[in-house]
């Protein structure tokens, strides 16, 4: 009996902490659909946000379609170069793997705002300053951390019986490399390309400090919006974004990515 | 293998280093990067007067104080989810647990802005109970601050207890309870243990960034809500001293380091005390 209150209570309480988390982004769905320009109720139900979003001249589109296009060019770099050096890391010897694994996750120990800050300082050093190139850099550099991760976890799942087997039967190094170990880790590539993308794609802190002069991706954007207050047309990006985000976790979930995978 | 190294060599290391290095120049680069002078200055300027300290005081309990917070509805949550509700439904649980943490930050910022805000949910909830005016607003001031840091870092907090938790055996509970340890006993001597490496990476993952924020106390401080990183922000957008900036982030860095290895101490020894593994 005693054991079913405490079960209950921790159910109840799992529930309290499940409504905290999601009320505020269940508010700004349904608001998006609340036609009243302050947002009060009762809710006048109607599209027209989702019109304005989409209606062209919007500046909250223009910086979704730029931060879109930034952050898979970010994604497909780190994934090259995350890919590359985990399986050079996977070579290395145990005590070099596990300190340059150090040094490659430096990015995402230290906080964001002090990399971010770093990062300007150089660029302005060199006379680079703030450019599309610099946030690039930047950008990559704080998510290639995040492939690493994920293709290493791989290589730690799978064993080496399957190369040893193809090399038994004659393959050839090169081929026992694209059909066997690539093949192997391609779950893992994909799922760190995808969270590269997400953090990129958020990344409000580095682009803050790296974006050329009066160029706004989505987060800068954001972050103006949110100062000037209640903003209709963002609950629909926003909206937008929240269902777009539920897809990919879903996508990462079935290439059997667990919690354990971010935390590391 | 060798371009990796070089990329973080220079994007990685590199500007650590320089940081270091550009908290001994006066003022600004140069456009052209050029150096006005080498001094000290910086580091003298931060520790003569309170400004500094009293800020990163308060800024490190508030990071406290999320981490605590986050600790309290985490435990029970990740517990739930890990031991008590039906596996059927767990893994929907860790994914909607995921979605927030994937969310941009601004708009769980966002989010929790307009809930807060004088008229909204929680003002007119708390209006209609007659507990507060509901034009009134909890918005801008340090508790908001609080609030929307717990918000943003909490579904960090739940996601790597849960993977302890997820871990520990009910063989392991079962035979504590029939070789008669009670309730509490068990959860200090199997469950805690098993979950202690769960609780630091948490620990991390939430304090970092709660006594590193510049946005939050920006955007829901209001003008008492100033924290460390907001003073480092504004030498680069308002203030502009570059190499006062350099020097407080280095500090900063500094101070982050301490309080993670004494929290890295404490954790161990008490893992230890109480007879943990890891």
């Amino acid at each position: 009996m005693k054991k079913n209150t405490f079960n209950l209570a921790v159910r109840i309480w799992t529930i309290l902490v499940y409504l905290f988390l999601f009320t505020p982004i269940l508010v700004i769905i349904i608001m998006s659909f609340n036609g009243n320009k302050y947002g009060t109720l009762p809710i006048d139900f109607s599209f027209q946000w989702y019109v304005q979003l989409f209606s062209g001249n919007s500046d909250l589109l223009k910086a979704t379609g730029l931060s879109l296009s930034f952050s898979i060019l970010v994604a497909v770099t780190a994934m090259i170069l995350g890919t590359v050096t985990a399986i050079g890391m996977q070579q290395m010897p145990g005590k070099w793997r596990e300190r340059y694994r150090s040094v490659t996750s430096l990015p995402v120990v230290i906080p964001w705002l002090v990399q971010a800050i770093a990062l300007l300082m150089i660029f302005n050093f060199i006379g680079l300053g703030r450019s599309y190139i610099g946030m690039f850099l930047g950008n990559t550099a704080i998510v290639v951390p995040y492939v690493i991760m994920m293709v290493l976890g791989r290589f730690g799942d799978a064993d080496d019986n399957t190369e040893n087997a193809a090399r038994t039967l004659g393959a050839k190094p090169v081929r026992i490399f694209f059909d066997v170990t690539l093949y192997k880790l391609v779950p893992g590539i994909i799922s760190g390309t995808l969270m590269s993308f997400i953090v990129c794609f958020n990344s409000f802190c580095i682009q803050y400090y790296l974006a050329p002069f009066g160029v706004r991706t989505l987060p800068l954007e954001i972050f103006t919006l949110v100062r000037s207050g209640y903003t209709p047309d963002m609950n629909a990006l926003a909206t937008i974004m929240v269902v777009a985000t539920t897809t990919i976790v879903m996508i990462l979930n079935k290439l059997g990515y667990s919690a354990k995978n971010i935390i590391g | 293998m060798l371009p990796s190294a070089a990329f973080f060599l220079c994007l990685s290391l590199l500007p650590l280093a320089m940081l270091v290095a550009f908290s001994f120049i006066k003022g600004n680069l140069g456009s052209d990067g050029s150096i006005a002078a080498w001094t000290v200055d910086n580091f003298v300027r931060m520790f003569s007067s309170w400004t500094f300290s009293k800020l990163m005081l308060k800024s490190v309990g508030i990071g406290l104080l999320v981490t605590l917070i986050c600790i309290i509805l985490a435990y029970p949550a990740a517990w739930g989810v890990a031991k008590i509700f039906k596996a059927k439904n767990r893994n929907t649980m860790v994914m909607l647990a995921i979605v927030p943490f994937f969310t941009s930050q601004l708009l769980l910022i966002y989010a929790m802005m307009l809930i807060l805000q004088s008229g909204g949910l929680l003002m007119t909830l708390l209006g209609n109970l007659g507990l507060a005016d509901s034009s009134g607003s909890i918005l801008y001031s340090t508790p908001a601050v609080v609030i929307v840091l717990v918000y943003e870092y909490l579904p960090y907090m739940i996601l790597s207890l849960y993977s302890s938790l997820e871990s520990v055996e009910d063989n392991l509970i079962y035979a504590s309870h029939t070789l008669g340890a009670g309730r509490f006993k068990t959860f200090i001597n199997v469950v805690l243990p098993v979950s202690f490496p769960g609780l630091l990476s948490g620990i991390m993952l939430v304090l970092i960034p709660s006594v590193g924020s510049f946005v939050e106390p920006g955007l829901v401080g209001g003008s008492d809500g100033m924290m460390v990183g907001s003073l480092i922000n504004s030498q680069f957008s308002t203030v502009l001293d570059m190499g006062y900036g350099s020097a407080l982030s280095f500090v900063f860095l500094i101070i982050l380091s301490l309080i993670m290895f004494i929290i890295r101490t404490l954790t161990n020894r008490a893992n230890k005390s109480i007879g943990g593994i890891a």
